[in-house]
């Protein structure tokens, strides 16, 4: 479960610069529900996940995980509740290893790390497994080093990675953004087939309208760094793409040419 | 024919002694490594970490302190200055050459301050390597028993921690600090940790080398720093850097065949103050050659330049 109670913050504050970036922003995600978050630039989306992550300090407000107050916990403490997929691919891996040692680094995200041996053959069977799901050939590539794949393949090692320990929260942040369309297609099935499977309770940044309607449990419109729209159960089921362009305040070429 | 063959011997004889030398200087270009390849760190520390094992360890030969007491005391103190740069870098966000110039620059202050003088003089102290029962005291047998064995314990032992859970942390916050910290690494430790315990091979260098060459000085860390670039980039280049085996391996293996280099040169006339000239300018070439091979191309990304 996540909890964001009235979430604030100010960049470049007194300056003439000043920016709001959240503007006592609240928002609440129960167990298992997969939240989908759309609004133009600016609007505070990167903002609010950067908060939730640890990444942004908030001015004022509270965040709260599985009942826990993460607020003024430090990035490295709070990702034993949570896993974050980024835009860029090149942000979630680590290019100058291998797919094993990334997978390992992963896996041991949650747990207190030992002056153990990191790579065993239980644990590399394990991650064959688990990349095998993808249908990208990366079980047969453990030993590669991660540069040498494409940008899809990056992505979806780093879904997987993401979505391994069943994190309490998982972020995506236009993790298919950066991709050619069929690739942005493969990464999104894995996503919805891992957050079915193992019930996640996920935050799903999109500027993809048709994402937005085609999945999630519920839509929620951020406008001026708070939550302006938000469309769950029977209304989510049956919103159109036209109906959520509809009530953008700025239309965006990007979000026009989506639909 | 005789010029040559002249060059060869006085060359060949002092091999064995360049060996010893080579071996202990081997944990300076260690100390140069992590930072730069494991850590992503550029650091400068070790200019000034060399000489601060040194005085430490001079100091307490003086005093009458056992030998390994003197390494020990000169690891820690090593220790402590890397971690003091990679506060001042993590910190105040300076860029970590600079925090590594400052740290160098203070700790010239700080070596005059622990020896009392700029040189002091320690021959006949017991040293390490008068452990090695075959060889007489002062004959590089024992030197290179001693060194070598010394760098063999400390390369199996880095290269199975880098293998560990931890180990493969550590790496993970040099090759994306972002990603790293996103895994629950804490990156603060990881980075003071990692640079410290480079700083700490750099002193424990020092420390070795007086207890070899019989004196302390303060200004025996003058050119250290690119001495060990240049045998990390000879290293790589012979012995590669693909794998964490190949990474760690290159500081020792460049290390020796470095300063046999240098010594080869030296016997063949080249006068010792080009030295460095000499050096600076191999370094240069070695870090140009992978942009002079693409020139024709653009500019290699930031990524390219990392590697």
């Amino acid at each position: 479960m996540l909890e964001i109670r009235s979430a604030r913050k100010v960049f470049y504050k007194g300056q003439p610069d000043e920016k709001v970036a959240l503007d006592g922003l609240s928002l609440s995600l129960a167990t298992g529900e997969f939240g989908i978050v759309i609004g133009s630039n600016g609007a505070g989306k990167s903002s609010m996940l950067n908060a939730i992550s640890g990444a942004l300090v908030l001015d004022s407000g509270q965040i709260l995980i599985n009942g826990a107050d993460v607020t003024d916990m430090p990035v490295h403490k709070r990702a034993a509740k949570l896993a974050r997929v980024f835009q860029d691919p090149m942000r979630g891996t680590a290019a100058s290893m291998t797919v094993a040692e990334n997978m390992l680094l992963a896996d041991l995200r949650s747990q207190k790390r030992t002056l153990r041996q990191g790579l065993n053959p239980a644990r590399l069977a394990a991650y064959r497994e688990r990349l095998a799901i993808l249908g990208l050939g990366l079980e047969n590539r453990l030993d590669t080093r991660v540069d040498l794949l494409s940008g899809g393949q990056r992505q979806s090692l780093s879904l997987i990675m993401a979505v391994g320990g069943s994190p309490d929260l998982l972020l995506l942040d236009e993790h298919t953004a950066a991709l050619d369309p069929r690739t942005a297609e493969i990464v999104m099935r894995a996503t919805v087939r891992a957050v079915d499977a193992l019930k996640l309770t996920t935050l799903m940044v999109t500027h993809n309208m048709q994402h937005a309607v085609d999945h999630g449990s519920r839509v929620i419109m951020l406008d001026a760094g708070r939550v302006r729209l938000e469309v769950a159960g029977e209304e989510k089921a049956n919103v159109t793409v036209a109906d959520l362009i509809g009530h953008f305040s700025v239309k965006t070429d990007r979000m026009l040419l989506a639909s | 024919m005789g010029f040559i063959q002249d060059i060869l011997t006085s060359f060949v004889a002092i091999i064995p002694v360049t060996l010893a030398q080579s071996l202990i200087l081997a944990f300076v270009v260690l100390g140069i490594m992590i930072p730069f390849r494991m850590l992503n760190f550029p650091d400068l520390t070790s200019e000034g970490a060399f000489p601060l094992g040194g005085c430490v360890c001079g100091v307490m030969l003086a005093a009458g302190m056992a030998p390994l007491t003197g390494i020990l005391v000169a690891f820690i103190a090593g220790f402590a200055a890397g971690c003091c740069t990679a506060f001042i870098h993590l910190r105040f966000r300076i860029h970590t050459l600079l925090a590594g110039i400052l740290m160098m620059t203070m700790l010239y202050s700080i070596n005059l301050r622990i020896m009392g003088k700029s040189n002091l003089s320690v021959f006949g102290s017991p040293t390490v390597f008068d452990w090695v029962p075959f060889a007489r005291p002062g004959f590089p047998a024992s030197k290179i028993v001693v060194a070598g064995a010394l760098a063999l314990l400390v390369f199996l032992a880095l290269y199975m921690f880098f293998r560990t859970e931890k180990g493969t942390a550590v790496r993970a916050v040099g090759a994306n600090p972002d990603m790293a910290e996103a895994q629950g690494i804490n990156v603060w430790a990881a980075t003071i940790g990692g640079v410290g315990l480079a700083s700490a091979f750099s002193a424990s260098s020092g420390a070795l080398m007086v207890q070899s060459q019989g004196f302390a000085d303060v200004n025996m860390g003058l050119g250290i720093l690119i001495n060990g670039l240049a045998a990390l980039m000879i290293g790589e280049a012979v012995v590669g850097k693909q794998t964490v085996w190949r990474q760690l391996l290159a500081p020792f293996a460049g290390a020796i065949i470095y300063y046999q280099l240098v010594s080869f040169c030296l016997a063949a006339g080249m006068p010792p103050p080009d030295l460095k000239l000499a050096t600076g300018l191999f370094v240069l070439a070695m870090l140009a050659l992978p942009s002079l091979k693409r020139s024709r191309g653009p500019a290699p990304a930031r990524e390219a330049i990392r590697e």
